[in-house]
């Protein structure tokens, strides 16, 4: 039971690693640029959240498999993702995107973009601007996205379980273990399960309400 | 003058700042055309005149612009050759109306916030911030939040970030809008000091009379996106079709003078640089006898009279010759000179009264200003 917390944390952490560059990126790009196509860029990389889950992992698997465009046959060499540990943050982190950019989009759009502007009448360049002026004063939201999508992570069920399977001490997660608890009747094991996962979501929603309280109050007294 | 506000830029050699562009905006387009060697260059009008686009524009922070803008040989904006200078290669300090302090950090820290570029461009970073903290009085302040700061105090720190960033030109833009009326009395003076103390040019764009009149040296006026006026701000400001924009912007006429007399409820000051200068009965200041003091009188708080009045509760009676009269829809403009050293001043009074009082240039007049109509800008 440990090694399923232990692996189902560590799986969560990479993915959330793995989405969060291109997800800040992207909601940065969201949140101040105007560019073709804003809408249907904002749409896809929404869509994890509305789709069914499994229908995202039936989309990944698709990529994936020996013939889709990262499959053995396209890349000609086996990543080796299918069924894996790799298969697994995949589908955690495709799947954690859309809280990822959602979050970050928002809170870079609470932060007057006039901030940068007036530190690049002080000599800052762009990417100074950014590092020094916005990502600062933007970093609680984007630690809330972080934790969003992280918590996300550890929940996933549905992508998991067509790209990764549910293999015990291989592929098994927090969400495929209560299912297979459940599905067993090994009730005392499901409800140690369910106990983990009611503490980690509930600890999880906790700070990013008060990491947005805090950053609102910064942004009140901003005016 | 000490030697650490040398380092801030050289006095000696008057920048050229020179502006030809063309800005489409929803009603109308920005179209100025004007080139100034002036150490401030006012632009007055009222809101939604262009004023800040056409700042935002010389700062780079507003793409769109046709046309050039050059500071002495740096080449900013050339449309017609493609060359754009991003804001951060311009060399300006800018100062919006809102402050815009970091808030993630100190007074110091934002203060120093431009303090890379002050180096590069070889400026004695520790005599400018021990001038800038002396000159803008935020030595107390350092190591505050932004968050905890009064507005006045928000809008000097502003001021002081512009000034330890090692600029070539200083854009404000509204400074003092965002302050009710008595703290920007209050801040107004410290502007007036920077404006004495560092020689550094500034573009000042304002709403406000009292402000042009005190900080510019030439005044822009805009409306609709073009200049309708140019010239020395209290005379542009009294033109006949100008007159009427600046009073409806509370125009006052700006005096100065010393404090020879301090009484239980008023002060006495000597306008002008002199000993000659006529004697104005004020709101007692805090300024001790021999400190310097702005103030202000609106011009319809100036009342006229061929003959010296008597027995009369207003505190100033001045002896002055009248220099030229304008109408101005009904009302007449008089201008007035007190003494040589004293600029001009406009008093407002109906046509009728100026038929009565058979008033003409030359004329010998008393004027009569009421103590409590005039205001202090105690001036450091």
């Amino acid at each position: 039971m440990i090694e399923v917390l232990k692996s189902t944390i560590l799986w969560a952490s990479l993915a959330t690693l793995l989405v969060m560059l291109p997800g800040t990126a992207i909601a940065y790009l969201l949140a101040r640029h105007e560019f073709a196509g804003k809408k249907i860029v904002s749409t896809i990389f929404s869509l994890p959240l509305v789709l069914p889950p499994t229908a995202v992992g039936y989309l990944l698997l698709k990529f994936f498999a020996v013939n889709g465009p990262l499959g053995r046959a396209s890349l000609g060499l086996d990543l080796d993702i299918l069924l894996t540990w790799k298969a697994v943050v995949i589908a955690c982190a495709v799947m954690a995107m859309p809280l990822v950019v959602r979050t970050a989009r928002i809170s870079f759009e609470g932060v007057d973009p006039r901030y940068e502007s007036l530190a690049r009448t002080l000599g800052h360049g762009r990417l100074a601007a950014f590092f020094r002026y916005t990502l600062p004063l933007s970093a609680r939201g984007l630690l809330a996205a972080m934790i969003l999508g992280f918590t996300r992570a550890i929940g996933e069920f549905g992508a998991t379980i067509i790209l990764a399977g549910n293999i015990p001490g291989k592929t098994q997660t927090l969400a495929s273990a209560i299912f297979s608890a459940q599905q067993s009747g090994d009730e005392a094991e499901g409800n140690i399960l369910l106990g983990i996962a009611l503490a980690v979501g509930f600890t999880a929603i906790f700070l990013t309400e008060y990491l947005s309280q805090k950053q609102s109050a910064v942004g009140a007294q901003r005016r | 003058m000490n030697s650490s506000t040398r380092n801030i830029s050289t006095p000696d050699t008057s920048t050229h700042l020179s502006v030809r562009i063309n800005v489409p905006l929803d009603r109308f387009d920005l179209s100025v055309d004007f080139q100034t060697t002036h150490r401030v260059t006012g632009v007055f009008g009222v809101s939604g005149s262009g004023k800040t686009t056409l700042l935002e524009t010389i700062a780079g922070l507003r793409r769109g612009a046709n046309g050039i803008i050059t500071l002495d040989d740096a080449i900013w904006l050339d449309s017609a050759r493609k060359q754009w200078l991003p804001p951060e290669r311009r060399d300006i300090g800018y100062v919006p109306q809102d402050s815009l302090l970091f808030p993630h950090l100190d007074v110091r820290a934002n203060i120093l916030s431009g303090s890379g570029r002050a180096k590069k461009n070889g400026v004695d970073l520790d005599a400018t911030l021990d001038t800038v903290t002396r000159v803008l009085d935020i030595g107390t302040l350092l190591d505050r939040s932004p968050r905890t700061l009064s507005g006045g105090e928000r809008q000097r720190v502003a001021l002081g970030r512009a000034l330890c960033s090692g600029p070539k030109l200083l854009l404000l833009d509204e400074p003092l809008a965002s302050l009710d009326a008595g703290l920007r009395r209050k801040v107004l003076p410290f502007l007036h000091r920077v404006q004495r103390e560092f020689a550094l040019p500034m573009l000042l764009v304002s709403h406000n009379p009292v402000e042009v009149q005190v900080l510019c040296e030439d005044l822009i006026v805009l409306r609709e996106g073009k200049i309708i006026a140019r010239g020395e701000p209290r005379a542009v400001l009294t033109q006949p079709e100008i007159f009427p924009l600046a009073e409806q912007e509370g125009f006052e006429n700006m005096l100065s003078g010393c404090v020879v007399e301090t009484r239980d409820q008023t002060s006495i000051v000597r306008l002008g640089t002199g000993d000659e200068g006529p004697l104005l009965t004020v709101p007692r200041s805090g300024m001790q006898v021999g400190g310097r003091l702005l103030l202000s009188v609106p011009a319809n708080d100036i009342t006229l009279a061929l003959e010296r009045p008597r027995l009369l509760s207003a505190r100033n009676i001045i002896q002055a010759r009248i220099e030229q009269i304008q109408t101005v829809g009904t009302v007449r403009l008089i201008t007035v000179r007190l003494a040589d050293d004293v600029p001009p001043i406009v008093a407002e009074v109906t046509a009728d009264a100026v038929t009565e009082l058979h008033g003409a240039p030359g004329t010998e007049i008393f004027l009569i200003i009421k103590t409590s109509a005039i205001t202090l800008y105690e001036d450091g």
